[in-house]
């Protein structure tokens, strides 16, 4: 089934061709700032945090802790894409990846998900394209090897 | 500062907040302000410089053509939730300016049914954040309020306790939409929206308008018994390390609130102390929001705030009194009236004509705190 990813400015360049699904799944790319060591996503051109820096490209760690996390109970409304089943409720947190701590969706049963829980990125099917394209997204799941 | 260079609240007026299909935002608006006119025994014609402001419902200074084409100078002002309060600060400066001495601030709303609606553009985000269904600030509370129990050892109970005081509030005050008292446990087992917070322990944005006049110095004496004093009043923006609504990232902790920078630069203007408030409002657009604020303006310490529920402090005869007309979870929140109806319960509070539950023992010392997206504050200490 052919795929692409939702934004490919969220992630490695050529990491990830369309259609292909082998290998690990692509990793998310930020941005860091020359001056102050503040890692930021998605990148960005200028530094929030101080007028000095020059930002550049900074691939993320893959593996974090779950910071904070819920459940998305009921449909967003529009511009939300449910996938093609319909909306069924979702886990989204914050992982903290030492360096940054960024929002994703959790591949993370509810009786398995908490603060602190050792995650890994992955991808997820956010929606399908007309033309029935899987479209995917990054997400994180249970890093099985992870927290020792 | 002396007294004739000091704002004062003379007159305040509210529309019932709720759902009520037969009027605007506008209606509302207009009712609003003839209301806070005559509470103030002034003429619309008097007024000498105008505020509005409404997240969805139009621009308020066309408001202009029911009330009287005076040319009375009207900035329209767009804040989210600090809407009301940028409009009272926007009148107070006017007339401390000298552009008048007798202003007024008003804002409304009426928006549609369940969450806000939102554009990733406007915030400056790309599509996919909106599309893979993390743009709800539902989501956020919930995030927040879970890392901030899990931080603070406090339970979900507490988030039950701050909504039922608020529900309790509200059966009491005619102008309050949810005037059915329900139970913690009725809370805890409500829908599940965004865990740890349920159905009930959010707000809905809703419909209401507020609106307050201001005089400035002596003016407000000779309109008014009991005027009261806008002691100080701060609005900040987030500062870098602030976990805000539609954030993709977070910096590595520790994360400060603007409501930090607000709450401190309001009290010491005021030369007062948190310790001091009487009676204070603070932002509940969920329970976890109110729990969090607590403390963020110092009302009291991290991980204090489920004890000092559990004693009852929060109630209207408690020791610090919160939200004692229900705040934004009896009241909904009409973004642009939702900050003017603090300053309208609190004046009538300090007042000793609360239009719900009294404070009792003549409050003199009053608090008004609102918090919005993306990581803004507006601060408020009232007296008499």
């Amino acid at each position: 089934m052919a795929t692409r990813l939702i934004d490919e400015s969220l992630f490695e360049s050529g990491a990830f061709g369309g259609g292909s699904d082998a290998g690990d799944p692509p990793r998310l790319v930020g941005a860091r700032c020359s001056a102050c060591g503040t890692v930021v996503f998605p990148r960005q051109d200028s530094c929030p945090r101080c007028p000095d820096g020059v930002m550049s490209a900074r691939v993320l760690p893959v593996s974090g802790r779950v910071w904070s996390w819920t459940l998305q109970a009921f449909p967003p409304k529009p511009p939300y894409r449910p996938p093609s089943g319909g909306h069924r409720a979702y886990h989204v947190g914050y992982v903290d990846l030492g360096e940054v701590l960024v929002e994703a969706r959790l591949a993370v049963p509810r009786a398995e998900i908490r603060i602190g829980l050792p995650v890994r990125l992955t991808t997820v099917t956010a929606y399908q394209d007309e033309d029935g394209t899987e479209v995917l997204t990054f997400a994180f799941a249970p890093d099985r090897d992870g927290g020792r | 500062m002396r007294r004739a260079d000091d704002v004062y609240v003379v007159g305040c007026g509210m529309h019932p907040f709720g759902r009520d299909e037969s009027v605007t935002g506008m209606d509302m608006a207009e009712r609003a302000i003839r209301e806070a006119l005559a509470d103030a025994g002034v003429a619309w014609e008097d007024i000498g410089y105008a505020a509005g402001g409404s997240d969805v419902s139009g621009k308020p200074d066309t408001l202009v053509g029911r009330l009287g084409l005076t040319g009375v100078p009207f900035v329209n002002v767009q804040n989210g939730c600090a809407t009301g309060a940028s409009t009272v600060l926007t009148v107070a400066n006017a007339l401390r300016a000298g552009e008048a001495s007798l202003g007024l601030a008003v804002g409304f709303d009426k928006h549609e049914r369940g969450a806000f609606h939102v554009s990733a553009a406007r915030y400056g985000l790309g599509d996919w954040y909106a599309e893979t269904g993390m743009m709800l600030t539902t989501q956020f509370f919930a995030l927040k309020t879970r890392r901030y129990l899990y931080e603070h050892g406090i339970s979900e109970r507490a988030l039950a306790m701050v909504a039922a005081r608020a529900f309790r509030n509200g059966s009491h005050h005619p102008l309050a939409w949810r005037r059915k008292p329900l139970t913690e446990r009725e809370i805890l087992d409500s829908a599940e929206v965004s865990p740890p917070l349920t159905q009930y322990m959010f707000c809905s944005p809703g419909q209401g308008a507020a609106a307050l006049v201001l005089a400035l110095g002596d003016r407000a004496f000779d309109l008014c018994e009991r005027p009261v004093r806008l002691a100080s009043l701060a609005f900040r923006t987030r500062r870098f390390g602030s976990f805000e609504v539609f954030s993709p990232w977070l910096p590595p902790g520790p994360h400060r609130s603007p409501s930090v920078d607000a709450a401190e630069a309001v009290f010491r203007t005021a030369g007062l102390r948190p310790a001091d408030v009487q009676v204070a409002q603070l932002q509940d657009t969920d329970s976890g929001s109110e729990l969090i604020h607590l403390a963020e303006t110092g009302l009291c310490g991290h991980g204090e705030q489920e004890a000092l529920l559990a004693a009852g402090d929060t109630d209207a005869a408690g020791r610090i009194p919160v939200n004692t007309d229900g705040g934004c979870l009896a009241g909904g929140e009409p973004v642009g009236a939702s900050g003017l109806r603090q300053f309208h319960e609190v004046v009538r509070q300090l007042q000793g004509r609360a239009p719900g539950l009294q404070v009792p023992g003549a409050p003199r010392v009053g608090f008004t705190h609102v918090y919005g997206a993306p990581g803004i504050s507006a601060c408020s200490v009232l007296t008499v």
